[in-house]
């Protein structure tokens, strides 16, 4: 298992359409993947567990994820969050 | 007079048609959305987890559809999103979770998941993220209407009387056909889908009827009074044997059906039937049409059946047919407007949008599809089959449908399937601009309809469906009447025939009218048959001729009224 810690930084936060891109990406992978989240802990893979973190832009985020591609997903999660879920601020 | 234990009360609503209903009253979707836990036994937790399951394909059909449909990018994301979070397999873990451990029914298991869910939003205290609240509500209301109406749906008794905020046209159909025989809505106007469609079943309805969700109590006897507007309560003893009078004798009228459909004078016009749906096509004998003027087929694109493959829709026009003496007039999918589907995207003015033919242009899919199966269905029916083209505007539209029409004809003779060949093809006259140059449309193809609802809309600029301003919405107003006239003489110049398949041709007044500007073909709600070949048959051609000509002076609709009650005489 590993955990990292990332800051959201797209303006509109972790709202429908980034949590969306965010759950699809994690369904690829065969690990199992939780976010922490001020004292919540959420399966990273139900798009209502995600929305609901309501995690806005500046919110610090913890990803655990668990399993055997568990550094790729890492990785990948990593980049979206950094990427701003590939779209521009809207 | 009489003293009963309970008073009566009189709701009142907005008058569509006529005719009285009693029966008992059968209460849907109120107001209140709150749910409340029922219990279940153990034997039936595998049945209310499979309605979940099956509830939860249905609107991933559904929002399926919808994607294929859209093309911008913008709104299939939005759309992909829903689709994940109906998918959410959180969801479907403590939906399950409710079901099985505390043995509590479908519907209030999807409810108090998806509150947990709202109320995590609520407190993040945040805008943005309240915002998306209110998707949350909507896809559980609707969640939790897909899994009550699948346990509703075959509930209601003969002889209902069906009392609704809302009600969409196919639940209003299906309710028909299990014995609803009335319609009382709080909301709608006059003109609503609904509405029209409970006019043209011939069930009773009053729409605009406030508070009747929260007045009437269910499995209760009412009386609902069309014509009046008005429905009652509590109705003593002695109201109901008044109404069951009342009844008894509109029956025995309505049983008269006209045997030949011409003036005092023997001039013959004909008299065919509106229709859109398969449980109307009994009322087409009954009530003596003389075919089909008016098919709308969007009916096939509603709710669930976004969509339905040609065979499908072949089905359905083969049993049109088959019950149909005549012609059956085919109107192609006229959508946009007031008229939503799937595929409706958001503009500021529906009316003037993307409508009818220019939407159908756009989606050439959609189009072919439609083409062929009626191609198809003609072979079977040869010379028995029109097509019919709404919300046309310019000539360069009639020459994109016809090239489309060859385009359907090649796809059907390359893939080897039999169809017909000379299918006649026909505009809608809906817009000014086509009643104005009518001879140059009139020259490009074989017969004119005019649509008076959209013509009138159109010409007195005047949304029928805005309450605000629905009193501007004259129905006679002479300006309509002139562009009608222009049309049959248009029509008249190349050779062609014109019908009338608006709300006009099933009025007295405004059938009258039509008859004397010389329209040969009135089509009408099944129901107002009887009245208008009665009509007919009370005067003379020139008689009608006289009643046009000064109609077409006057300068209002209240003018014209006046005028008819003297000429009737």
């Amino acid at each position: 298992m590993i955990k990292k810690k990332v800051t959201i930084i797209n303006s509109a936060g972790l709202h429908a359409r980034p949590s969306a891109s965010l759950v699809k990406l994690a369904s690829k992978f065969k690990s199992d993947f939780f976010i922490h989240s001020y004292g919540y802990r959420v399966n990273g893979k139900s798009i209502l567990g995600v929305m609901t973190l309501a995690a806005e832009c500046g919110a610090e985020l913890e990803l655990e994820v668990d399993g055997p591609d568990e550094q790729d997903a890492m990785d990948a999660i990593v980049d979206l969050v950094e990427n701003k879920f590939g779209m521009e601020d809207e | 007079m009489e003293a009963t234990n309970t008073t009566e009360i009189t709701l009142k609503g907005r008058s569509v048609g006529s005719g009285v209903a009693i029966g008992k009253a059968v209460l849907l979707n109120s107001e209140s959305k709150t749910v409340t836990p029922t219990s279940i036994k153990k034997s039936a937790v595998k049945k209310h987890k499979e309605r979940f399951l099956k509830a939860k394909e249905s609107l991933i059909e559904e929002l399926q559809l919808m994607a294929d449909e859209l093309n911008d990018a913008g709104s299939a994301e939005i759309i992909d999103t829903q689709k994940q979070i109906i998918q959410d397999g959180e969801i479907e873990k403590s939906v399950f979770e409710i079901i099985e451990r505390k043995l509590l029914s479908v519907d209030f298991a999807i409810y108090q998941t998806y509150c947990l869910f709202i109320e995590r939003l609520k407190e993040s205290g945040s805008e943005l993220f309240r915002q998306r609240i209110v998707d949350l509500e909507d896809i559980r209301d609707r969640f939790i209407s897909l899994v009550c109406n699948q346990q509703n749906k075959k509930s209601i008794k003969k002889g209902s009387l069906i009392v609704a905020r809302e009600i969409s046209p196919t639940d209003l159909v299906s309710y028909y056909e299990d014995g609803a025989i009335g319609l009382v809505m709080e909301k709608g106007g006059v003109t609503s889908h609904a509405a029209i469609i409970a006019k043209s079943l011939g069930i009773p309805c009053i729409v605009s009827a406030e508070k009747a969700t929260k007045e009437v109590l269910n499995d209760k006897t009412v009386v609902l009074d069309a014509a009046e507007g008005i429905l009652i309560l509590n109705p003593s003893r002695k109201t109901i044997s008044n109404y069951r009078k009342k009844a008894a004798k509109a029956a025995k009228k309505k049983k008269k059906k006209p045997d030949s459909f011409e003036t005092s004078d023997g001039v013959p016009v004909k008299i065919t039937a509106n229709i859109e749906f398969e449980a109307e096509v009994p009322k087409i004998k009954e009530h003596g049409a003389q075919g089909i003027g008016l098919l709308r087929t969007e009916s096939l694109l509603f709710g669930h059946r976004l969509r339905k493959s040609m065979e499908e829709q072949e089905a359905f026009y083969s049993t049109i047919l088959k019950g149909t003496n005549g012609a059956v007039t085919i109107r192609l999918f006229d959508i946009g407007g007031d008229k939503t589907s799937g595929r409706t995207v958001k503009e500021g003015n529906p009316f003037l949008g993307w409508r009818g033919i220019r939407l159908l242009l756009d989606e050439k899919e959609l189009l072919q599809n439609q083409l062929k199966a009626i191609l198809k269905t003609a072979a079977k029916y040869p010379g028995q089959i029109r097509i019919l083209v709404p919300m046309v505007s310019v000539i360069n539209e009639v020459a994109e449908i016809k090239k489309e029409l060859e385009e359907a004809k090649h796809k059907l003779n390359s893939e080897g399937i039999e169809f017909e060949e000379n299918v006649p093809l026909g505009l809608m006259v809906e817009v000014p601009s086509v009643a104005l140059s009518a001879h140059q449309f009139a020259k490009e193809v074989d017969f004119l309809s005019v649509g008076t609802n959209d013509l009138t809309q159109y010409t007195l600029a005047v949304d029928r469906g805005n309450e605000r301003i629905c009193n501007l919405f004259q129905h006679y107003h002479p300006s309509v009447l002139k562009l009608i006239k222009m049309t049959v003489k248009g029509a008249e110049k190349a050779g062609i025939d014109v019908s009338v398949c608006g709300e006009l041709a099933g009025d007295e007044i405004g059938a009258a009218c039509l008859i004397g500007l010389g329209i040969k073909e009135l089509s009408m709600v099944p129901k107002s048959i009887s009245g208008i070949g009665e009509l007919l048959q009370s005067k003379t051609k020139a008689d009608f001729e006289k009643l046009a000509k000064s109609a077409l002076e006057l300068s209002s609709s209240e003018e014209l009224e006046s005028v008819y009650e003297e000429w009737k005489k």
